[in-house]
């Protein structure tokens, strides 16, 4: 052997073992099998195309930073291309997913390959969820607030806090690209190193005389390819998908845009239904609101948490990580900024700190009572007059600091000069009737199957049909389990998807239901001719 | 009057939604005229006859 062949450098050897693992002709071949011949297989270049797009489009987004496509027509514009880009991507991916099954794609030690892409699918979904939830406007505020409830139902909520907006604006523009790119390219390097999956047997009538050995019968999806063969040129097929998916998502874009409802705030809800607020934040004092009650990751609420099965709760497992003291984070804390220039206000506050639990509880009781029949005058509440010691005064000034905008950063802030953790203000928002009326009146209520909604008329995430339905059926429909035995179901059929190769009835119903045969019509054609 | 079609059909899209509602099922016009177009493009790749080249062995 020459010197050349056995290299002595680390950088030579890590060459020879790259030559030998990817091969350029196997990579980038000038020519595919002849059963390469229909429509079905330009879903898969169709659905890297429009990754390309949606890539494209998102970096120019990052470049620009977060708030950009909210305040400038051509921000808001390439936000549109990133919309249907994403659209197309999960258009031409669902397909390609069905093109694949119905060929049978892993066989032929392909099954990596199938495990792979179905698991790129998953990641994609991942990646889309995120970014929704970084939108910053009414649709990303609604997805957070109903999603939490899965992710804390499943035990992850306080590690991927979807109320936290800075944490998901780095999961979807980093990390999970990342990993769905790395993923999609370990995908494409397989299905090039293996092959296109060759057709099932043809079945063909009687013993046949004679073989094309261009056409086989029976070709091995296990061994290399060596019947007839056509022209295909790879990168200019790319090429001219990544010019299409541009054009498509261009026009799409110029004509539709994309959807940016502004989102809720707490001044907003303060203003437009000032009682709805005063009733949730006396909610929050007592401790009787949804937050106060929660349970892991927010409170440490006796039998709160939901359970998969029996008593088997990951939220509980998970423990409180996100404490949060509805009364102090909500309104006691809040109420502690005014009050410094506020001489009866810091009364107030150190007359309900130093009263008895009992006597407290006497308090909101009745003021929460008495705002069944509140009316407002100059903006001030004026309910009956009662024993609220100092309720009345304390949520007269919490609904002023709420009008002002005063409530929205004093949630917001956290010692820290940046801020990107909206949890807090998000949770008493979801703890009042105000979000989820503006949510019912765009269809995104979980029993409107909201999850697959998008607000206004455009499409939303279809692919979580399956998802969403499990929300609408019994038990699920009235189980307080219901997220956390979803995300059980959703799990194990998430995971039944990347192990279709290994599952006896599934991986069987391609060559029962025959639609391979018409995906491989010319090639079937050719085997009866040389048959015959 | 070409700028005001565009107008009328963009704020089609971001106006008041048009759902189809039967019994419990509920979908949006958008997301079932996006499922009705996946299933008419996948039978249409399957049906229609993909362009022949020269062959070699």
């Amino acid at each position: 052997m020459s010197a050349h062949d056995k290299p002595s450098t680390w950088t030579g050897r890590l060459r020879r073992s790259a030559l030998r693992a990817l091969p350029p002709d196997r990579l980038l071949p000038e020519n595919q099998p002849a059963y390469v011949s229909s429509w079905v297989y330009v879903f898969g270049v169709l659905t890297i195309a429009s990754l390309v797009v949606v890539v494209g489009s998102g970096i120019v987004l990052v470049v620009f930073g977060p708030t950009w496509w909210h305040v400038s027509g051509i921000g808001h514009f390439v936000n549109s291309l990133h919309l249907w880009s994403a659209e197309a991507f999960f258009f031409f991916m669902a397909i390609h997913l069905w093109g694949k099954y119905f060929m049978a794609a892993w066989r032929g030690r392909r099954a990596l390959t199938w495990m792979i892409g179905a698991t790129c699918f998953l990641a994609a979904i991942a990646t889309a969820f995120t970014g929704y939830l970084s939108q910053q406007n009414f649709d990303s505020q609604w997805i957070a607030t109903q999603a939490k409830d899965g992710l804390n139902a499943s035990g992850i909520g306080s590690v991927f806090n979807v109320l936290n907006s800075g944490q998901m604006l780095v999961w979807h523009v980093l990390l999970l690209p990342l990993v769905l790119i790395l993923l999609v390219v370990v995908h494409i390097l397989l299905v090039r190193l293996r092959g296109v999956v060759p057709p099932l047997p043809a079945q063909t009538k009687g013993v046949p005389e004679e073989e094309n050995p261009g056409y086989p019968r029976n070709p091995d999806p296990a061994v290399e390819w060596k019947g007839a063969k056509r022209r295909y040129d790879l990168i200019k097929e790319l090429v001219a998908a990544v010019g299409v998916i541009m054009l498509v998502t261009v026009v799409l874009g110029a004509i539709f845009s994309s959807p940016d409802e502004r989102p809720a705030t707490i001044a907003r809800w303060a203003n437009a239904e000032p009682a709805d607020f005063l009733v949730t934040a006396v909610s929050e004092l007592d401790g009787t609101s949804g937050t106060a009650t929660y349970g892991p990751p927010y409170t440490r609420t006796a039998g709160a948490g939901q359970n998969v099965f029996d008593s088997f709760s990951p939220a509980r497992l998970a423990g409180v990580r996100i404490p949060t003291d509805s009364a102090q984070v909500f309104v006691l804390r809040p109420l502690s900024i005014p009050a410094k220039s506020d001489p009866t206000l810091t009364a107030a506050l150190a007359a309900y700190r130093s009263a008895s639990t009992s006597q407290r509880r006497l308090w909101t009781g009745n003021y929460g009572k008495a705002l069944a029949k509140v009316s407002f005058s100059a903006g001030a509440p004026v309910v009956a007059s009662g024993n609220y010691g100092p309720v009345a005064l304390m949520m007269r000034a919490l609904l002023g600091q709420a009008r002002s905008g005063g409530l929205d950063g004093a949630l917001l802030s956290g010692g820290r000069f940046y801020q990107t953790d909206y949890t807090k203000p998000l949770l008493l928002l979801s703890d009042g009737a105000y979000l989820e009326g503006l949510a019912q009146r765009q269809n995104l209520l979980g029993d409107q199957w909201g999850m697959m909604n998008e607000t206004g008329n455009y499409p939303g995430q279809a692919w979580l049909w399956l998802y969403t339905f499990w929300y609408q059926v019994p038990p699920f429909k009235t189980s307080e389990n219901a997220d956390a035995q979803i995300w059980a179901i959703m799990a194990l059929l998430s995971l039944a998807l990347i192990c279709v190769p290994f599952l006896p009835v599934i991986r069987g119903l391609p060559r029962r239901l025959g639609v391979y045969r018409l995906i491989w019509r010319d090639y079937y054609r050719r085997v009866e001719r040389s048959g015959g | 009057m070409k700028n005001a079609g565009i107008v009328a059909v963009a704020s089609l899209l971001g106006g008041k939604p048009h759902y189809i509602h039967v019994g419990w099922f509920q979908i949006s016009v958008a997301n079932l005229v996006v499922i009705v177009l996946m299933i008419v493009v996948f039978v249409l790749a399957i049906v229609l006859p993909f362009p022949r080249e020269r062959e070699k062995r």
